[in-house]
């Protein structure tokens, strides 16, 4: 005889979302009565948002309910160091795109994920590397008139960096 | 007689080099998009609207038009040569598109689908020409509640239509809806949710915002998996199909395009439902049905059809009604409104020039398109031998690019960072995305309209029932909400629907 399984439970990632979703729907609730639901005028700046907050945390509260009856499966989760990876290089790049330039910035960015995650060859990666950052750059900016940004640091934009 | 001068003006701006050339653009990079299975149409569009903002505003939607259909085009290959979609609505084709490359028919599977493509696409463009006058005309007759009840009607289909579950589905439509709500207040002029940052007055960027969502979350949530494929290209002989080939898909195509355009005209419906309910009709009308799965060519010329169908008959209600019917959809007007023009009735009249422009490079895109996609699948399949790290760092590139050059502003790809995050999370808890990018486009025209509806009623609730387009509208949105509470059940290929 087999036994009976135990009882599932809500992953705890769905709890989190459920519970981030129910706390932002209870926030906009909250702030969109201080805009004003109603104004001599007719409908305030706060009605819209209000009626979504509600949306929001009603149906929180049903997801929630709905789990804890009949627990979904987890997802498979990401694949944390390639989140990591993408996640933290392009926030560095974002910083650094107004102070080193675009060219400099895109291509250390690209040179990490080409050589470094990527394991490329060096000749590979850096052809591509420059394609992507100096080709990108003059191809943006001649090409379709779209200006990207050159570096904030004098030496570098006197290069034209 | 109207119409067909107008068309014919439209034919003429269309056909000016710098448009054909925007049409060329956009049907290359529309194929490489459909051809790269990281890269969905939503995301793509998104991406390559920046390269379009100093276009005029006909090249612009023209190439973003022809971007969108080439999608489509190019989605197909993968599935046929590799076993693998380069686009949801390509899915099915892989049972018997796969099975015709193992028999050594890859060529002709791929020119039938290009064919019926082309065939779906032009017809649902004539549908398009046809309905665009009367259709626009109705939709001059529209006030506020009825434009209201009927932006409710197209967000609660999709909402009910997206995946599995309508709670979720309800939560990623406020999600759009508050997202699009950050920024100055369009009637009272007061900031709501900008945190006191000046950079959120004006909105959060929804480039930046789709490009992180649909884009930015996929390569994150990519898993390790297989090496490069090996692909091999078909010979040139093989492309062209035996004439029992081509007798047998005629009646596919023609079934393929009755079932695209009819679904492509309902809000909601993506163009994987459209395959897979031609697959289905191919089953089950199909005097060869004993075949599908070994390599039938109803089995790649009917979906294919179909979904070209669908893709441009969703242009329909865009162009006469202003409501999206897909994600694609809303990315596009979100293009449109960023040129300054507003998709619906008022666009044959303020703008008619470049209205018909864009219907007539249609015609011309789906031909460019039965051009390019089949003698250039040499080209194709060499973009699925780039390694791996190679493509994912051009995409990272693209899209920095793309989040950047909306405000030339650092700030947006940070925008885009945070929301890939969120797209991230979204797509683990199996929160369906397609209604969140639709409400993000149609949450200021619909806030507009509520507010214009009870300041004209002056504050009123009633004055959506009291009209009668709007009351039964506003009925029909209801009915749609509660379906699940009535035990409607959806059909097979909605529930399993992977672009929802």
């Amino acid at each position: 005889m087999t036994q009976s399984p135990a009882r599932a439970r809500p992953a705890r990632s769905v709890l989190a979302g459920i519970a981030a979703f129910g706390a932002l729907g209870a926030y906009v609730l909250v702030s969109s009565v201080g805009l004003g639901l109603w104004t001599s005028l007719g409908p305030g700046p706060g009605l819209f948002p209000f009626a979504m907050g509600a949306v929001l945390a009603s149906m929180s509260v049903l997801w929630l309910l709905q789990e804890l009856k009949r627990p979904s499966a987890a997802g498979e989760g990401a694949d944390g160091g390639l989140v990591l990876a993408v996640v933290v290089s392009l926030v560095l790049l974002a910083a650094l795109l107004d102070l080193l330039g675009f060219q400099v910035s895109m291509f250390l960015f690209l040179m990490y994920h080409l050589k470094i995650r990527g394991k490329r060859g060096w000749l590979s990666a850096l052809l591509t590397a420059l394609a992507g950052s100096v080709g990108a750059f003059y191809a943006f900016n001649y090409g379709l008139n779209v200006a990207l940004p050159v570096s904030s640091i004098p030496v570098l934009n006197l290069i034209g960096l | 007689m109207d119409t067909l001068n107008e068309l014919l003006g439209g034919f003429a701006t269309a056909m000016t080099w710098q448009n054909l050339i925007f049409a060329f653009l956009g049907c290359l990079l529309g194929t490489i998009i459909g051809v790269l299975p990281g890269v969905g149409p939503v995301a793509g569009v998104a991406l390559l609207i920046p390269l379009t903002l100093n276009l005029d505003p006909a090249g612009s939607i023209i190439m973003l038009c022809a971007i969108f259909y080439g999608t489509q085009y190019g989605g197909t290959i993968t599935s046929v040569l590799l076993n693998t979609p380069g686009e949801a609505s390509s899915a099915i084709t892989t049972i018997d598109g796969y099975a015709m490359t193992k028999i050594g028919r890859a060529g002709a599977a791929l020119t039938l689908a290009a064919v019926g493509s082309f065939i779906g696409g032009t017809v649902a463009t004539i549908g398009l020409v046809a309905a665009a006058k009367p259709l626009g005309e109705l939709g001059l007759l529209v006030g506020p509640p009825e434009f209201f009840a009927l932006m409710v009607v197209g967000i609660s289909l999709l909402v009910a239509l997206a995946g599995k579950s309508m709670v979720k589905a309800l939560i990623s439509g406020a999600l759009g809806l508050l997202i699009s709500m950050v920024g100055i207040d369009p009637v009272a002029g007061a900031p709501r949710f900008t945190f006191g940052m000046d950079r959120l007055l004006d909105g959060v960027s929804f480039v930046a915002v789709i490009v992180g969502v649909f884009g930015l979350s996929e390569i994150l949530s990519y898993r390790k998996n297989a090496e490069t494929p090996l692909v091999h290209a078909p010979g040139f002989r093989s492309l062209f199909p035996s004439r029992t080939e081509w007798r047998r898909s005629a009646p596919a195509m023609a079934r393929g395009t009755g079932v695209g355009f009819g679904l492509g005209l309902i809000p909601g419906m993506t163009g994987s439902v459209s395959s897979l309910l031609s697959y289905a009709s191919e089953k089950k009308f199909s005097r060869f049905r004993h075949e599908l799965g070994r390599g039938a060519v109803e089995g790649v010329a009917g979906p294919e059809t179909a979904n070209n169908a669908h893709a441009n008959a969703a242009l329909i209600p865009l162009f006469t009604l202003g409501i999206p019917a897909s994600p694609t959809i809303a990315v596009l007007m979100g293009a449109f409104l960023q040129q300054g023009l507003t998709p619906g009735p008022s666009l044959f009249t303020e703008h008619s020039e470049i209205a018909w422009a864009i219907i007539a490079s249609l015609f011309i895109g789906n031909v460019l398109l039965l051009l390019l996609n089949v003698p250039l699948v040499g080209l194709w399949t060499s973009i699925l031998r780039v390694p791996t790290p190679i493509l994912t760092a051009l995409i990272l590139l693209f899209m920095v690019i793309g989040a950047y050059t909306i405000n030339f502003s650092v700030f947006d790809v940070f925008v885009m960072i945070g929301f890939g995050l969120l797209g991230l999370a979204l797509r683990n808890l199996d929160i369906p995305l397609a209604p969140m990018v639709l409400t993000l486009v149609l949450g200021p025209l619909m806030e507009r309209s509520l507010r214009e509806s009870l300041e004209i009623s002056q504050g009123d609730f009633s004055v959506f029932l009291n009209r009668p387009i709007s009351a039964v509208l506003i009925a029909l949105g209801v009915l749609i909400i509660c379906s699940p509470l009535l035990k409607f059940r959806k059909p097979k290929a909605l529930t399993e629907d992977p672009e929802a």
